[in-house]
């Protein structure tokens, strides 16, 4: 799919929404199994584009646009563990006193199908760069420049993530 | 390259990045070396193809529609095709089009509208002489109501070209334009606008 935003030009708000509006969503459904996080985070990410834009100064837009989101994605973890109540289904909540990790927080997520479950088990970094990868289809490059880790780094945990995954599945790969 | 052989991890990253399409020349030509052959290091291979290929086959979900604004371009289509846009704005409705079906369906459609309306014949005055509008003539005036005696002007033409017929009496925008200061005079309270505003009459 070719990109209409090009990093010579500043998109408006509503070309963002719209070209990049699903991407965002499947990147927080896929990463917390979560409709309603999801939802959560397309309004959060584009709340925080509109104010940005005045500010972005053509370059990397999709580098900067997926360092938002993925801020975004982040700031809304550390809110719910200051919110333990209303973000861990029954039976999870042996581990508020203890500062639970994001992934921690991530896995208690229930989970629907067997890529899905076993996504949400790896560790958040391997999941994260899977998902950029396969889910929202962005180069090591850009995927480097949005988690704000050297490629090497990224190639690493794209492999290491895939691996776990093909451990943690139940159907033979 | 004896490392990649003995090194699982090492070689699972290189098969990984290969299949992302992510190696230099250099890596690639590596990786059909260790393909070529070991049947163990084409299992592995073939196992993180089947895992790339079940996460990219995940269904893609739609992001629900309350979420997103109305970002079509509007009004904004037909400036665009009258060439009223200036570069960037130009440039931004270009790609937009290119990337949104709907509008460029919008946009397919105003331009036949536009083109048909363009093609319209015009109105031969000279046979016929029912509309006989006095030729645009260039006036500039300090008077206070003359922004709203263009404006009248132009709601009385068009009342007059709608309803007209060769037996009324012509419309003359000096005359209309007289009429109308002539009343602003008269009645102080029609004029509104500050005796500094130049209006200029088309």
């Amino acid at each position: 799919m070719g990109k209409i935003i090009t990093d010579e030009f500043t998109p408006t708000w509503e070309d963002v929404a719209h070209r990049y509006g699903r991407k965002i969503y499947n990147f927080a459904y896929r990463l917390t199994g979560n409709p309603d996080d999801a939802a959560d985070l397309v309004q959060e990410v584009l709340l925080r584009v509109r104010k940005g834009l005045d500010s972005y100064r053509p370059g990397s837009f999709d580098g900067w646009l997926w360092r938002i989101t993925r801020n975004a994605f982040l700031d809304g973890i550390r809110r719910k563990q200051r919110r333990p109540e209303s973000a861990l289904p029954e039976g999870d909540h042996h581990t508020l006193g203890s500062s639970p990790s994001p992934d921690e927080v991530l896995s208690s997520v229930r989970l629907s199908d067997d890529v899905q479950s076993s996504l949400l088990k790896l560790p958040y970094e391997f999941r994260e760069a899977v998902v950029l990868c396969d889910v929202v289809g962005l180069t090591y490059d850009e995927i480097a420049e949005a988690t704000d880790a050297p490629v090497g780094t990224v190639r690493s945990r794209i492999h290491r993530g895939r691996k776990q995954l093909r451990e943690l599945l139940t159907w033979p790969v | 390259m004896a490392r990649l052989i003995s090194d699982p991890d090492a070689r699972g990253e290189l098969f990984s990045a290969y299949l992302d399409g992510q190696l230099a020349p250099d890596e690639v030509v590596l990786v059909s070396n260790l393909l070529d052959g070991d049947e163990e290091v084409i299992r592995e291979f073939r196992s993180l193809q089947r895992i790339r290929r079940s996460l990219r086959l995940l269904p893609e979900f739609e992001v629900p529609a309350n979420l997103l604004p109305d970002g079509h371009l509007g009004d904004r289509l037909s400036a665009y095709l009258d060439g009223e846009l200036v570069t960037l704005e130009h440039r931004r409705v270009t790609r937009h089009v290119v990337d949104c079906p709907d509008c460029r369906i919008e946009l397919q459609e105003l331009d036949r509208a536009r083109i048909a309306v363009r093609s319209l014949p015009g109105v031969d005055t000279t046979s016929t002489g029912e509309i006989p509008v006095t030729p645009p003539v260039r006036h500039t005036r300090r008077y206070v109501a003359a922004g709203i005696g263009a404006a009248a002007v132009a709601a009385a033409l068009v009342v007059g070209l709608a309803v007209g017929n060769g037996d009324e009496p012509a419309f003359s925008l000096n005359d209309l334009g007289t009429r109308h200061v002539a009343r602003a005079s008269a009645e102080p309270g029609f004029a509104v606008l500050p005796a500094s505003v130049e209006v200029s009459f088309p």
